[in-house]
């Protein structure tokens, strides 16, 4: 069952056409992973699922409900409560600096969710248990190494309990040997079968945990299909080449 | 004697002048008490003015700069220009004008006869408040774009944003030059002395012209270095407590 639609989107910035008419759709449950050189349009992709940016035409559809449709949004109300459906892990993690690591998780449902303050810190506690990060509750973000701030960041998007999961780039601005907690929590995810999306350039990840991988290149979906075809078995000759330089 | 000589010219110059004006203000302590009184009087004149620009020009500098910022492109140009002419002209211009300027147009004139240390508030309000204004504008150019998408993304509407994610980052970037400017204002104060508001510099003045010794003077420098002083550990004291580290 297709959670997320994607028809013909097409975004440009000024002259620029970033996408060209791209068409998916992502499945409750699935790991989806988007590769690609860098400027073919995965974050703008991503951003757009999220209304972070604008689109010029094409539809988007969330859990049933029209975000977009032929490039007409629904209604602003309409439209915040679709994307909240969805969470975003940014690749600069943007925590709130000014906020202790509980405040960064607790303090967007206080103001976006109406659910008691018990609820909202229980589930804070478990989801910093589950990040393993009990012990640093009352640290700035300041204070954390570059994959503890992720870790925090994917359990903030959580705090919002959202339906699917995009990352972009999550794991590129780590050092290397931080990489590995953060693909841990995510695997972690994934066996808890939350429906996900992570564009990324870690190729291990996404042969290991991604049950789809869809190559964009140059604005436009070059090939899609399970992990072990398309590494394997790329058709397209840009896939090929790609997957040969990385 | 020629070996006391000997002795000054081997200090450098600098000692040789501290030397005069530490035997000059200890020889004359009895002279300093004297003049204290009078010159603290101002000095809490000065202090007035201080808390009065300070407590109003910085709620008015925000103002102005969520005025720069509106989307309303005629009050965004009326507070980028006013901020421009505060900038742009001295202080001590603009209170030239509040206070003998303005009784001076045709017509309104008369209406706009203020008591001289509350025209004297009003040009530094005006003044500083231009200047907070731009600290503060550029307190929001350091907040990273992310910190706006990852509200968005987590469903803060604007206000919740503005009040809850920026405004407490903007105040924290801000904090250190609010600081200095409030060190300047402090300073400034001494610019009361041209429209012949009593305040430290004027008694200091005073003592100086009558008693023929510049040790008033250097009794000024002292309670503004003081003031300074005490600005500047309240404010690292609220820069260490808002670290968030
Ligand atoms: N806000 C923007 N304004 C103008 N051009 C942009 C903007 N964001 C992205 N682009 C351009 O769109 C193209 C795709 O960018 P992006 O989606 O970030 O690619 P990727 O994430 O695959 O590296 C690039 O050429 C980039 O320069
Ligand atoms: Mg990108």
């Amino acid at each position: 069952m297709a959670i997320i639609e994607v028809s013909n989107l097409k975004k440009s910035f000024g002259d620029l056409e970033v996408l060209k008419k791209i068409t998916f759709n992502v499945d409750k449950n699935d790991v989806v992973a988007v590769i690609g050189p860098s400027g073919s349009g995965k974050s703008t992709m991503l951003r757009s699922l999220v209304h972070l940016e604008e689109i010029n035409g094409g539809s988007i559809k969330v859990a049933g409900d029209q975000l977009v449709k032929d490039g007409v949004y629904s209604k602003p109300q309409e439209v915040k409560r679709i994307t909240s459906k969805m969470g975003m892990v940014f690749q600069h993690f943007n925590l709130f600096p000014h906020l202790t690591v509980k405040e960064n998780l607790e303090l967007p449902p206080k103001l976006v969710k109406n659910e008691p303050t018990s609820v909202i810190h229980q589930r804070s506690t478990e989801l910093l248990k589950k990040i393993g990060l009990t012990d640093r509750a009352n640290a700035y973000p300041a204070n954390l190494s570059g994959g503890q701030k992720q870790r925090v960041a994917i359990a903030r998007a959580l705090m919002m309990n959202p339906e699917i999961l995009l990352f972009d780039e999550p794991t590129s601005a780590l050092d290397p040997e931080l990489t590995g907690e953060v693909l841990k929590v995510m695997k972690d995810l994934a066996e808890e079968q939350m429906t996900m999306i992570v564009v990324t350039h870690e190729m291990g990840f996404a042969k290991e945990v991604a049950n789809r991988v869809i190559f964009m290149d140059n604005g436009e979906i070059i090939e899609s299909g399970h992990p072990s075809e398309l590494f394997d078995n790329p058709r397209n000759e840009r896939t090929k080449a790609f997957l040969n330089r990385v | 004697m020629p070996q006391d000589v000997a002795t000054l010219a081997v200090l450098p110059r600098g000692g040789v002048l501290a030397l005069f004006v530490f035997g000059g203000v200890f020889l004359s302590l009895d002279y300093i008490t004297s003049i204290l009184g009078p010159m603290l009087e101002g000095a809490q004149m000065t202090v007035l003015l201080f808390l009065i620009a300070i407590i109003t020009a910085i709620p008015l500098g925000f103002l102005l700069t969520l005025a720069v910022k509106s989307s309303f492109k005629p009050l965004s140009f009326l507070a980028q220009g006013y901020i421009y002419v505060m900038r742009g002209t001295p202080l001590l211009l603009q209170l030239l004008f509040i206070c003998f300027g303005l009784p001076m147009l045709p017509v309104v004139g008369e209406y706009l006869v203020l008591d001289r240390f509350v025209a004297a508030c009003l040009g530094f309000v005006l003044n500083y408040a231009a200047y907070f204004a731009e600290i503060f504008r550029g307190g929001l150019l350091a907040i990273d774009k992310g910190q706006y998408e990852a509200s968005q993304v987590l469903g803060l509407n604007k206000w919740q944003t503005t009040t809850r994610i920026i405004l407490p980052q903007m105040f924290r970037v801000a904090l250190p030059a609010v600081a200095n400017e409030s060190v300047t204002l402090v300073k400034d104060t001494a610019l009361l002395y041209a429209v012949a508001v009593p305040e430290l510099l004027h008694y200091a003045q005073t003592a100086v012209n009558r008693d023929f010794t510049i040790v008033p003077f250097f009794v000024a420098g002292l309670i503004y270095l003081i003031m300074t002083l005490v600005l500047t550990v309240v404010f690292k004291v609220i820069e260490r407590r808002f670290k968030f580290e």
